[in-house]
């Protein structure tokens, strides 16, 4: 199953982009759907694909020894996330499980960069969010040390 | 003000007490005479034999025959206050400082982000934006807490999304079983919000860690430093910018704010601290 342009736009990651950039990504990409509690991806994990989460809530951590997660954020419709399997080692950093019935938009990262090297402004602009969003989320984890070293 | 003397103090009866979390009190006071405040402004709160301490009412400003004042259990004249009992009689003096410019806010988007006990100012504003709210766009709450347990005020977010206009979402920094909302801090909710920013303002309270990433994070979306309204309820002690305490740069913050732009003092050395 892929998602049309028109379904693209309506997507808040893909603003901004091309109806072309948007016709590439509807080509190398395809839907995936998670029921509940399903683990979408494990910490350390080699990933293949870019996720963008369409429907549902997702929840994202990291593990501990002894089997335990710690549980530090949610990811909402919208959000990117597996940014790891853009870069190498495409190791994740973090595990991610669904909270609720869930359908993500699965990039196949190797096509991606191969379609990057075609047209470098289509890289840009993806590597540009993609750095947004680990930006952000770096932001907020030094928040999170922030709180816990003020305990 | 309560009077003409800033150091009268006025008397005020504790109605109710009621638990909002494991630290955190809000304390319903009925003033002898009617009190009126603007939003944002703040109180010295009197307990005979143990101090003085400024807090900011988190009642509606349109009610004058009650006060509400939410205190968390921090110190030495805070714990006292957590002891007080129905009955038993308080002095108010005030109110001090700026409040929040509400008229500013008309023909916007008000974005509110809001941190543990920094709520407290804030649902007093959420209230005087309520009784306003036909001059609004629409209004926007984002809250955090460290767990479910830290989250106060609980029944007001039921309310609040009844309203037209308003939303609210909440986050915890600690997932606990039984939570179905948000889990990370609270600039992970400004992910969501999806605001007009050009004709927008932002309200941020809260701890001074969380008002820092939340203003750093409001930059980044585009919120220029006039739009980012910050209460910086610090180190306030006499509440009339006679102590120094409080001076923060060129500014007592108990004269000159506790309300300030982000633009007013974005230069000010150890602003977060």
């Amino acid at each position: 199953m892929v998602l049309e342009i028109n379904e693209l736009k309506k997507v808040s990651f893909f603003d901004n982009y091309s109806d072309d950039h948007l016709k590439i990504i509807s080509k190398i990409s395809t839907i995936k759907e998670f029921s509940v509690k399903e683990i979408l991806f494990e910490q350390y994990d080699k990933l293949s694909d870019l996720y963008i989460l369409l429907e549902g809530t997702l929840s994202l951590g990291i593990s501990l020894p002894k089997e335990k997660r710690i549980h530090l954020s949610n990811i909402q419709p919208g959000q990117m996330f597996s940014w790891s399997a853009g870069f190498e080692p495409c190791i994740s950093t973090a595990w991610v499980k669904a909270t609720s019935p869930t359908k993500v938009m699965a990039i196949d990262a190797k096509k991606l960069q191969s379609e990057f090297k075609k047209d470098c402004e289509f890289g840009f602009i993806t590597i540009s969010k993609i750095a947004r969003t680990i930006s952000n989320r770096l932001s907020d984890t030094r928040f999170q040390l922030m709180n816990q070293l003020t305990l | 003000m309560a009077s003409d003397n800033i150091y009268k103090v006025l008397k005020a009866t504790v109605e109710e007490v009621i638990d909002e979390s494991p630290l955190i009190k809000t304390f319903v006071l009925t003033p002898e005479s009617p009190f009126k405040f603007s939003t944002g402004e703040f109180i010295e709160l009197t307990l005979n034999g143990f101090g003085e301490a400024p807090f900011t009412p988190s009642s509606s400003p349109l009610i004058s025959d009650k006060l509400e004042i939410t205190i968390m259990k921090t110190g030495y004249v805070t714990e006292k206050f957590h002891m007080l009992k129905p009955g038993e009689v308080l002095g108010i003096r005030g109110p001090f400082g700026r409040g929040y410019p509400v008229e500013k806010f008309y023909g916007k988007e008000v974005l509110i982000l809001g941190g543990g006990c920094g709520l407290a100012p804030i649902r007093s504003l959420l209230y005087a934006l309520e009784a306003v709210r036909d001059n609004l766009k629409r209004v926007v709450l984002c809250y955090g807490s460290k767990s479910p347990a830290d989250c106060i005020y609980k029944p007001l977010f039921n309310r609040l999304n009844k309203i037209e206009k308003f939303e609210t979402y909440r986050t915890v920094d600690k997932y606990e079983p039984g939570w179905d909302e948000s889990v990370g801090v609270v600039t992970t909710l400004l992910d969501r919000v999806n605001m007009d920013i050009e004709n927008s303002v932002a309200i941020v309270c809260g701890p001074p860690i969380m008002m820092k990433f939340g203003t750093i994070r409001l930059l980044e979306m585009g919120y220029k430093d006039a739009q980012i309204y910050l209460s910086m309820e610090k180190n306030m002690s006499c509440g009339a910018g006679k102590c120094g305490h409080c001076m923060m740069g060129e500014f007592f913050v108990c004269k000159d704010g506790p309300v300030f732009t982000y633009e007013e003092v974005k230069h000010t050395p150890d602003l977060w601290k």
